[in-house]
This record gives C-alpha cells, structure tokens and sequence, in this order.
C-alpha cells in the first residue's frame, strides 16, 4: 500500500501495479486505488490525476459504493 | 485491380496488413520517444482528422516500455478499408458501401485448423507471474477514462451450456479495463452475446473462459462488430465475406482463436464478482458512466515474438471507431430494406454508429420514403440506433454530404418532418433526456409526387454515373501528374 491520494476518490488506498524502467530508471509508476478500481500512471497530466485539477464531475463518491448501478444483474437477485 | 484484391485475400494476420499498408504508403512508424499520455491519444487523434487518408501508425519508442510496439489507426481511413477491401486508393466511400454489400451471401467460409505448436500466435506463452503490463503497452485513451483499456479486443467464448457448439461460440468486441496486472472487467449488454454467456454462467454456475485476440486479422474487427445471428459462427462469417481464409487454432483454455493473432488473453470470469468499470469515452463522444461490471482473471498468456498492441482512439468523431464499423453497420440496413423496398439505392449509417442515418430511395407513390423510413426503424440496428433519419432521391449520394445538404436544402418542407417520441433508444446517446429511451426525427428530403403539390420549379438534371466517376478520377490523375 502506498500513501498516495487516488486522484479521483481522495482516499488513500493505492497500490502499486508496475514500473516503466528505462535505462536503470523508473519512468513512471502505475498505480491502482482498491476503493474506486481508478488505475494511473504518476507522469499523467494534472487534468488527469492532479488533485484538485481533475473536473469534479469525474469523481467517483467512496463514501457511497452503491450508487453504482451493477450490470447484468440476475433476474430475482 | 487484380493484385489488390489477390493480396488483400491473401492476408493472414495484422503483420501481412501492415506490410501490404507501407507498400501502399497507408502505415508509418513513429519512432521519435512518446509519452503514454497525453501523446498517443494527441497523435491519434490528428491522425483521425484525415477520414479519407490517415495512415496506421506503429509507435516504437515509447517512453517506459523499451521495446514495446502498439499501433493506432489500422481501420482509420477509408484508404486503409479500401485496401482491405483490395480496392485502391481513392475509391469512394460509395464504392466500398457497395463492395461490402454485394458480399453478402457471396462466398463460403473457408476455416482451417492450425495445431497449437505450430501456430504463430503460441510462440510465446507465460502461465504464471502474469502481468499484462509487462506485455501490453497500455495508455488512457481518453483523459477521463477510469483506467487502461483495450479498445480493440475480440473476445471469443463458448455458450457455458453448450461448450462443443461452433457455431455458439461468440466472437465480438468488447471494451476491457484493466484491473490490476493479471485482472480486467468487460462492459456489454444482456441482448449481446457475452451478456447472454455472462448470465448463463451466474445462474448455472458453469465456468466461462475466454480467449481475449489483440492484433487480429483485420477482417475480423470489420466483419465481427456486427451482432449477427447467435448460432452463426463470427469466423465463418467474417471468411466469406473476406473471401478468403481465416486459420484457427485452439487457446489454452479450450477456446478457438485466430491462428495468426498478435496476443491472446486467456481467462476465467469471476462468477458473481463486480468491479467498478468507466467510464470511457465512447462512441457517440460522451463518456459512459461508472457501473459494476464482471471481472477476469488471467489464466496464461500466448502472444507472438515482439508482439505489436493493435488498440484505438474512439471519442467524439471523427475517429477510426467510424471508418471501422460504419460501412459494416450500413449494408445490412441497406440488405434488409431491400428486401421489401427495392426502390432503396444506398445507406449511410456512417455517424454515430447510425444515431444520423441517410436513406436514398425513390419514391414509388407520395410519401412513400416515409414508409420505409419506418421500416428502416424497425430493421435489427434502427430498434435502438436509428434515431435521426433523412430521406433523399435515388439520385442523391448519401454518402456525399454535399448533396445530402443540396436535398435538405431544396426539398424539405418544414411541415414534411415526423418526431416520433417516446422510443426506444440506445442507452449512451448523451441527447438522452432518460437513457434507453428518445424521440426520433424523420426528415423527407425527398422529391414530391402527386397528389403533393409540386411547385412551380422545374429541377436541374446534371450528368451523373459512371461516365462522370471516370471523368472525375480522370481529373485526379491529370492533376497527380502535373505536381510531381
Ligand atoms: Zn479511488
């Protein structure tokens, strides 16, 4: 688990999914928010994944899971 | 002309594609260093301003994945889907719309079966520490995405219930995010195919296993985006009206897949289990919106030694998603009106997936296009897609939207218009006051007959047909000739 923030539901829930090296160095980092399935790359632009730059429409509410209608959901279940 | 079409039947996998695009000048290789993001959605996105011309683009220096290759645009011209085709360069969008619909029921499928060890696409296979990013070049195709998709994956499967079946098993296109290095989720409907399957295994409790094919034979995408009927094969579908062959082989996990493919995705659907998926931005150019979707977990992967990542840019249009599935989404409209209405003489569903279609047909009483523009409503892909319809003569091309706006121009009536509210809408049109449902617009663009007053003004009759196409492309040659 690391610290980091997910840029689309704010908490702090991310884990590290890969690491693009190139020459002996980390180009950039995937990360992946376990509350909100958000997956992204730390070389992003900040539209993307800058906290508070990213379009509050796009924002994913941890608090309220069910909100999320779930597809192909069996008849009676 | 011959050899065009010699070679397009000729191929076998996405590499004899791109071969056959560079000799031809329709594939390009950009080997100065990109980021993931922003640049590979900036590039393909420039490319896809240029309907008519754009070449794929290979992408070799990307930054983070040495070595790693993927490729934009394979469908993203009509140059490259005449080719495809074995039409040249330069033919119209109205020729390819006819060359797609006289293939109907013109030629047999031709399978064969590769055994696995000698299939290209099992050259390389990892069974275990799986991590698709370690193969995948993955970027975020549109910026608010909610992860890495593959954009372009055939998905095939067998019916849970009836696994030995052929002809049930499923091929279709479905988007894929991914959910972690050896996890994704699949967004469809419960009338496709894969929805069917996905719910047929939940109430059973059977397993369904897939085989997920990147870098495909390029007929396939064209010719199995189409829902056609369940019990007919997509690989003998998309042979005959390839006209040419298509090489099998069995994946790991049971499943029949193209012999020749880039990658192949081997995994098993978590029963039961849902992931949040979205949203991505989708076709009509709207994002779809977050959902619970069914989640995969990979069991092995097989791809080819240096595999290239075929993957697209799909948004607000124009985009390769149009050039891909447009003529495709045309021609059964057109086969099927045909059948009652003989008086129809082409279709253009080229926009949105069909949201605007444009029906050319001549009127056999008064009123009569809008009779079929009726019909064309209640045709399998008019149900939900269909929602903006404009009727012109037979003498107008659809698909020049030149004299489309000449016809609008010059024969609508403003009272000549039919909203019929309240109908059935695919769910993603982002006009949707309440998804899934929507008026339709139907505009009679058409000439009038008695007992319709016709006016007073006589219309202009300039030569058209063949003579004029052929003086037309005439002009281009002598005008190739005088610039170089
Ligand atoms: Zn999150």
């Amino acid at each position: 688990m690391s610290d980091m923030l997910c840029p689309r539901c704010s908490r702090a829930n991310a884990i590290v999914d890969y690491q693009g090296w190139q020459d002996d160095t980390v180009v950039w980092t995937i990360f992946r928010c376990i509350t909100c399935c958000f997956s992204w790359r730390d070389s992003e632009p900040a539209s993307t994944i800058g906290v508070g730059a990213r379009s509050a429409d796009f924002a994913v509410d941890a608090a309220n899971l069910d909100r999320y209608p779930k597809i192909l959901q069996q008849v009676g279940k | 002309m011959n050899d065009l079409a010699d070679r397009a039947r000729g191929i076998s996998s996405l590499r004899d594609f791109l071969e056959l695009l560079k000799d031809a000048g329709q594939a390009i290789t950009w080997s100065d260093r990109v980021m993931p993001e922003p640049d590979l959605r900036n590039i393909a996105v420039a490319a896809s301003r240029d309907a008519s011309g754009a070449p794929a683009i290979i992408f070799d220096n990307i930054a983070g994945y040495p070595g790693k290759r993927t490729v934009v645009g394979v469908h993203g011209s009509w140059d490259n889907i005449a080719l495809l085709l074995g039409r040249p360069k330069g033919t119209t969008i109205r020729e390819l719309f006819f060359e797609i619909a006289g293939r109907w029921g013109d030629a047999e499928a031709q399978i064969s079966f590769v055994p696995e060890e000698q299939a290209p696409v099992h050259e390389c296979r990892v069974e275990s520490g799986i991590n698709l990013y370690d193969i995948l070049p993955v970027y975020r195709i549109n910026e608010y995405d909610g992860g890495f998709y593959l954009g372009k994956a055939s998905v095939a499967s067998r019916d849970p219930e009836d696994p030995d079946n052929f002809g049930k098993q499923n091929v279709g296109i479905y988007r894929l995010q991914l959910q972690g290095p050896d996890c994704f989720s699949l967004m469809t409907i419960p009338s496709h195919d894969m929805g069917r399957q996905i719910m047929a295994a939940e109430r059973t409790g059977l397993p369904l296993k897939i085989a997920v094919m990147l870098g495909n034979h390029p007929g396939l995408a064209v010719f199995a985006a189409t829902p056609i009927g369940y019990e007919e094969s997509e690989y003998s579908y998309a042979s005959a009206m390839m006209g040419a062959p298509i090489r099998l082989t069995k994946s790991g996990n049971g499943v029949d897949i193209l012999a020749d493919s880039e990658i192949v995705i081997e995994a098993e659907m978590q029963l039961g289990e849902r992931v949040l998926e979205g949203p991505f931005g989708e076709f009509p150019g709207s994002y779809s919106g977050v959902r619970k979707a069914p989640l995969f977990k990979v069991t092995a992967v097989s791809h080819r030694r240096d595999p290239i990542f075929e993957n697209i840019y799909i948004g607000r249009g124009w985009t390769e998603h149009d050039t891909l599935i447009g003529l495709h989404t045309s021609a059964p409209i057109y086969a099927q009106l045909r059948k009652d209405f003989p008086e129809v003489t082409a279709v253009n569903a080229l926009y949105q997936h069909g949201l605007t279609g444009i029906i050319s047909v001549k009127n056999r009483m008064a009123g009569f296009a809008k009779t079929v523009a009726l019909r064309a409503l209640s045709t399998p892909h008019g149900v939900m897609y269909l929602k903006n319809l404009i009727m012109v003569d037979a003498d107008v091309d659809p698909f020049d939207l030149n004299q489309v706006m000449w016809a609008l121009s010059t024969r609508t009536r403003a009272d000549d218009i039919i909203v019929l509210p309240n109908m059935p809408a695919v769910p993603i049109d982002p006009s949707a006051v309440v998804p899934g449902k929507g008026h339709r617009l139907i505009i009679d663009a058409t000439s009038y007959l008695r007992p319709d007053p016709i006016g007073e003004a006589h219309l202009v009759n300039p030569p058209t047909g063949l003579e004029i196409d052929a003086l037309s492309k005439a002009i281009r040659v002598l005008q190739q000739g005088v610039a170089q």
